[in-house]
């Protein structure tokens, strides 16, 4: 099993066989809803305007298993959506990313890559723990994704090679996407 | 005759185009997912791509589900 296996569909219902990116580096990102405070989308679009002419494309796996808010931005009241997330690289249709019925790509990528726990010193770690123990605890359990904007960084050659908590900005990455471009 | 600039699933669309039919106001929806000409009209009014987007004259536009901002629109 390999990732250019699985086939997905994407936000139009267009199917899409991943090995139509052999050769290229992978970021997958299950992404939050167009309507919430989503900062990340922001540097996933800045990370893919910069390296996508070198080799990188990203690739959004929109998911509404985590609420809808993101966890203590609850004053930033939004109340707009946008338009495709406002990202030009690939979303794909929505779906579940974690438990039973998840995507099999996610089980795959989960089972590659375990989780190692969030980053401490990042402004989001403590209320995401928070919410996770108030809504969800079983989420702290196991490998499965644990919450919006985690990245899985996929080599050219169609290995699993990092795996981002939300607590690692997209920009923080940029190093690690550099490494294998 | 007021637009208003959606998409698909959109709660802030859905709850903009509500809070007008309340008020009486007659409005037509433009859905910029759907139609690209709508996509750039929109863009062009507003520089971005977010919305909901109103506008009664195609030049002042209220972003997003703003009650007091609507208030204003249609009273003009």
């Amino acid at each position: 099993m390999n990732i250019y296996d699985f086939t997905v569909k994407t936000n139009r219902g267009v199917e899409k066989n991943l090995g139509d990116y052999k050769g290229k580096v992978l970021l997958i990102v299950n992404t939050a809803s167009k309507c919430g405070f989503t900062p990340q989308f922001k540097e996933l679009q800045d990370l893919y305007m910069t390296y996508n002419d070198k080799g990188l494309e990203i690739l959004g796996f929109p998911c509404n298993q985590f609420a809808g808010q993101e966890p203590g931005t609850n004053e930033e009241v939004q109340n707009f959506c946008r338009l495709n997330y406002g990202v030009t690289f690939q979303i794909f249709e929505k779906g579940d990313v974690r438990g039973e019925t998840a995507q099999p790509l996610f089980k795959y990528l989960t089972a590659q890559k375990k989780f190692e726990g969030f980053d401490e010193n990042h402004p989001i770690a403590k209320p995401l723990m928070e919410a996770l123990q108030k809504n969800f605890p079983e989420y702290l359990e196991g490998d499965g994704i644990k919450w919006n904007f985690t990245k899985f960084l996929i080599d050219r050659e169609g290995n699993v090679v990092a795996r981002f908590e939300p607590t690692t900005n997209p920009s923080d990455i940029a190093k690690d996407i550099e490494a294998l471009l | 005759m007021v637009t208003v600039y959606s998409i698909t699933t959109c709660p802030w669309c859905e709850k903009t185009k509500k809070y007008l039919a309340s008020k009486g106001v007659e409005f037509e929806v433009r859905n910029i997912e759907e139609n690209e000409d709508y996509a750039k009209e929109c863009y062009k009014l507003s520089g971005d791509t977010m919305v909901p987007v109103t506008t009664a004259d195609g030049k002042n536009f209220v972003l997003g589900f703003d009650k007091a901002k609507l208030d204003e629109l249609i009273s003009a």
